[in-house]
C-alpha cells in the first residue's frame, strides 16, 4: 500500500514537472510580439520618432500588451546612411527575428533598405521616406504599408492650402513665387516637385548652399529674390539654415508677404526668435494641436512625463502612431500570420495624434498609403499654430509677413 | 617712396591690378565686393590658426574644423548658462580652446610627430571624428543658434543696403594677422616658432627646446580656433558636422598661399570670398562658387609652381 501510494506520489511529482516543462515552453513560443524599428538615432527626428515609439510600447503593454502577449520594440540606428539601414534590417531579421518592421526615414536611405525588406517580406509599416523614388520601388508589395504622404502628395495639398488660404483670407493673394532651395537632392527635387504642382504660379528659383554642407551666406539668393518682389518667398533647405536665413532677410530689408520656409525639422531656439513671428511652414503636426485635439494631447502629456522634454518634431507623434496601428492590427487579426495582418491594416481606422485619423488607402501606385496631405502652419509668438487645414486651425493667419 | 622704390614693377603691376579690379566691382557689383570681403575675411579666419600649426608644427590638423565646432558650443552653452554674449564669450574659449590644445597635444600629436605623414593625417583625421561623435552624442545633430539683434545690423548708402556686422570677420582676420605677426616677428617665443618651423634641427642646435615651442604654437592654434567658434556662432547655426567644410576651405587656403605665409592666407581668403560672391551675384550661377573657388585655387598653385620653375 505504502508502495502504491509512493508510485502514485512519484507520477504526479512527474506530471507537475512536465506541466511545467510544458508551460515554460508555451511561454517561449508566444514570448513577446517583437517589432524591429530602423531610424537615425543621431538626428533629433530618429531620436523622438523612436521615443514616440517606445512610449506606445509602454502604455500598450501596461494595457495588457496584445494578445495577451508584451509588445517588444528592438531599434536599430541606421546612421542616416543606406549600407547601414539594410545591415540593421538584416540584423533584425535575422538575430532578432522580429514579427514587424517599423520605422523610418530619409528616402536615400531607405532606398538602400528595400532590397533588404523585399528579402525577408515581412509586414513592414513605415514612416518616412517620401521621395515618390521609393513609391516606384514598392510598387505592387502587399506587405508594405507608408505612412508619411509622397512629396506629390505634400504638393498637391499645399496647391489646396494655399488656395483655399486665398479664398479664406481676403487681401492674399498669391500669383509670384521665389523658391530658394539647397542646391542638394532634398532641395532639388523638392522645386522640382513643386514646379509641376504650382504651375498656374509665376515660379522662379535659385538654388543656395546649405549651412549642412559648408554654406551659411544667403544674401546672394536674398536680393535676387528681392528684386524679383514676389508675393510667396519660400526657402528649402535644413534646420541649420532656418535661423540665418531670417537674420540675413532681415539684415537687407527683404520683407515678402509671405515668408515660408519648409525644412525637414526646425531648430530648438527658432521660436525663440522674434524674426520667426509671422513665419510659414509645412508639418503634419504642430504642438498647438493639442488644442484641437484630446488624443494630440494625451500624447502631448504622455510623452513629456515620459522623457521630460517637449516633442519638437512631427516624426514623435508618427513613431507613436507607427506602433498603435501595427498592435491594433495585430490585435484585430488575433494572429502575427501575414495574410491576416495585413488585412487587419488595411481595416486601420486610428485616431492619430498629428490631428486626422489614419486609413490606408491606394496612391498613385501603390495599395497601402496612409496620410495624405501636410498642413501649413505658421510661428506665432514661439508657437506653430495649424492655419490650414481650417477643420484643424488654432489660429488665423498673421498678414503680410514684417520681419519685426 | 621709399616703399616705391622697393616695390618691383610686377608688383606694383599687380598691385594696380588688384585695385582696378576693386574699383570695377565697387561701380558694377557693390555687393558683391562688400559680402565677398565679408566671407572671405571668416575664410582667412578660421584658416589663419591652421596655417600657423602647418607652418611650425608641420602637421595638416584635420580636426581645426571641429575644435571650430566645439568652440561655437562652448560659447552657446556658456550663454545659455551664464547669458553671456558669444562676443563676450571668446575670452573664456581662450583658455578653455588652449587647455584642450595643449592636452591634445600631450595625448596624441606629440607622440605622432615623427610618424609618417599618413599617420598624422590619420590621427587627426580620428580626432576630427571623435569631436564630432561626442557633439552628436552630447546635443544631437538639431542645429543651436541664439538670437543676436546686432547680426542683422545694416547701413544705408544711397540705393545701396547692406549689412555691417559681418564685417567683424574681415576686421578680425587682419587683426589677427597683424597680431600672429607681431608675435613670430617680435616676441622671443615667435622668433623661436618661426625658427623650429624653418629648420627644428637647427633650432634644436641653438638650444630651442622644440617640443615646447609645439606645445605652445598648438595650444595657441586651438585656443585662437575655439575663440573663432564663438565668433562663428553669432551668425551661423552650429551642429555636429559644422567645422568638417571648414577644415577643407582653410587647407586648401594654406595650399594656395604656401606653407607659412600667413599674409597669403589672408589676401588669398579675400580673393576667393569676392570671386565667390562676384559668381553668386549671378542669379542662376550660385552652383558655379564652388567651381571658381577651386579654380582660382588650382590656377594660383600652377602659377606659383610656374613661376618656380622659371626663376
Amino acid at each position: 500500500m505504502s508502495l502504491k501510494r509512493k508510485a502514485v506520489g512519484s507520477r504526479m511529482w512527474a506530471l507537475a514537472v512536465l506541466v511545467v516543462i510544458g508551460a515554460g515552453l508555451l511561454v517561449a513560443a508566444e514570448g513577446t510580439i517583437k517589432l524591429g524599428a530602423v531610424l537615425p538615432l543621431g538626428d533629433i527626428t530618429g531620436k523622438q520618432g523612436s521615443k514616440g515609439m517606445q512610449l506606445a510600447v509602454a502604455e500598450i503593454n501596461a494595457a495588457g500588451g496584445v494578445l495577451g502577449r508584451q509588445l517588444e520594440l528592438i531599434v536599430v540606428d541606421d546612421e542616416s546612411k543606406p549600407d547601414k539601414g539594410a545591415a540593421a534590417i538584416d540584423k533584425l531579421a535575422t538575430v532578432d527575428n522580429v514579427d514587424v518592421f517599423i520605422g523610418g526615414m530619409s528616402s536615400g536611405v531607405h532606398l538602400g533598405e528595400l532590397p533588404a525588406l523585399k528579402k525577408y517580406e515581412k509586414v513592414t509599416v513605415w514612416i518616412g521616406a517620401a521621395s515618390s523614388l521609393v513609391e516606384q520601388a514598392v510598387v505592387g508589395l502587399d506587405w508594405y504599408f507608408h505612412i508619411h504622404p509622397w512629396d506629390y502628395l505634400q504638393g498637391a495639398s499645399y496647391v489646396e492650402g494655399w488656395a483655399a488660404i486665398q479664398a479664406g483670407y481676403s487681401g492674399v493673394t498669391i500669383n509670384k513665387v521665389f523658391w530658394a532651395y539647397e542646391e542638394g537632392a532634398f532641395g532639388t527635387s523638392s522645386y522640382q516637385g513643386s514646379l509641376v504642382a504650382f504651375s498656374n504660379w509665376e515660379n522662379v528659383g535659385e538654388s543656395f548652399k546649405s549651412a549642412l554642407l559648408g554654406g551659411g551666406d544667403y544674401r546672394a539668393v536674398l536680393r535676387h529674390a528681392q528684386e524679383f518682389n514676389p508675393d510667396l518667398f519660400i526657402w528649402v533647405g535644413y534646420a541649420a539654415d532656418a535661423l540665418p536665413i531670417m537674420e540675413q532677410a532681415k539684415e537687407i530689408g527683404f520683407t515678402p508677404p509671405l515668408f515660408v520656409g519648409s525644412p525637414p525639422g526646425w531648430p530648438a531656439d527658432f521660436g525663440g526668435s522674434p524674426l520667426a513671428n509671422g513665419v510659414m511652414a509645412y508639418g503634419m503636426w504642430a504642438p498647438s494641436i493639442k488644442n484641437v485635439s484630446p488624443v494630440s494631447q494625451h500624447f502631448w502629456d504622455a510623452y513629456i512625463a515620459m522623457f521630460n522634454e517637449n516633442p519638437a518634431t512631427y516624426f514623435a507623434p508618427l513613431g507613436y502612431t507607427n506602433v498603435y496601428v501595427v498592435a491594433e492590427a495585430i490585435a484585430r487579426a488575433g494572429t502575427l500570420e501575414k495574410a491576416a495582418l495585413i488585412t487587419a491594416l488595411e481595416a486601420t481606422n486610428y485616431a492619430s495624434p498629428v490631428g486626422e485619423t489614419l486609413t490606408f488607402t491606394p496612391s498613385n501606385l501603390i495599395a497601402h498609403q496612409g496620410f495624405r496631405s501636410q498642413k501649413i502652419l505658421q510661428w506665432q509668438y514661439g508657437q506653430q499654430q495649424v492655419i490650414w487645414p481650417f477643420e484643424y486651425a488654432t489660429a488665423v493667419l498673421d498678414y503680410p509677413y514684417t520681419g519685426k | 617712396m621709399t616703399l616705391l622704390r622697393t616695390l618691383r614693377p610686377e608688383r606694383v603691376l599687380l598691385l594696380l591690378v588688384f585695385l582696378g579690379v576693386l574699383v570695377l566691382m565697387m561701380l558694377w557689383k557693390p555687393y558683391a565686393l562688400i559680402e565677398g570681403l565679408q566671407r572671405g575675411g571668416l575664410y582667412a579666419l578660421i584658416a589663419l590658426p591652421m596655417a600657423l600649426i602647418l607652418g611650425v608644427v608641420g602637421i595638416i590638423n584635420l580636426a581645426h574644423g571641429e575644435f571650430m565646432m566645439l568652440g561655437a558650443y562652448f560659447a552657446y552653452w556658456l550663454g545659455v548658462y551664464t547669458g553671456l554674449d558669444p562676443l563676450v564669450a571668446m575670452v573664456p574659449a581662450l583658455a578653455a580652446f588652449a587647455l584642450l590644445g595643449a592636452t591634445t597635444y600631450l595625448v596624441t600629436i606629440r607622440r605622432a610627430l615623427k610618424a609618417p605623414e599618413l599617420n598624422q593625417l590619420l590621427l587627426t583625421f580620428g580626432i576630427a571624428m571623435v569631436a564630432a561623435e561626442f557633439a552628436n552624442l552630447m546635443w544631437t545633430s538639431q542645429p543651436l543658434k541664439p538670437h543676436l539683434s546686432y547680426v542683422y545690423s545694416s547701413m544705408t548708402l544711397g540705393k545701396l543696403r547692406f549689412g555691417t556686422y559681418a564685417f567683424v570677420y574681415t576686421g578680425g582676420a587682419l587683426l589677427l594677422l597683424a597680431l600672429l605677426t607681431l608675435f613670430l616677428r617680435r616676441t622671443r617665443l615667435g622668433r623661436a616658432a618661426l625658427a623650429v618651423g624653418q629648420n627644428p634641427r637647427g633650432a634644436k642646435l641653438v638650444g630651442i627646446d622644440i617640443n615646447r615651442t609645439y606645445l605652445l604654437i598648438f595650444s595657441v592654434s586651438i585656443a585662437l580656433v575655439g575663440a573663432i567658434g564663438a565668433m562663428f556662432l553669432t551668425r551661423h547655426s552650429v551642429f555636429p558636422a559644422a567645422g568638417a567644410a571648414f577644415t577643407m576651405k582653410s587647407f586648401c587656403l594654406i595650399a594656395m598661399a604656401g606653407i607659412g605665409n600667413l599674409p597669403g592666407v589672408v589676401w588669398g581668403g579675400f580673393g576667393l570670398g569676392v570671386a565667390e560672391a562676384l559668381v553668386l551675384s549671378f542669379r542662376g550661377y550660385g552652383g558655379w562658387a564652388d567651381v571658381v573657388f577651386f579654380a582660382v585655387l588650382v590656377a594660383v598653385i600652377m602659377g606659383k609652381s610656374y613661376r618656380r620653375q622659371t626663376a
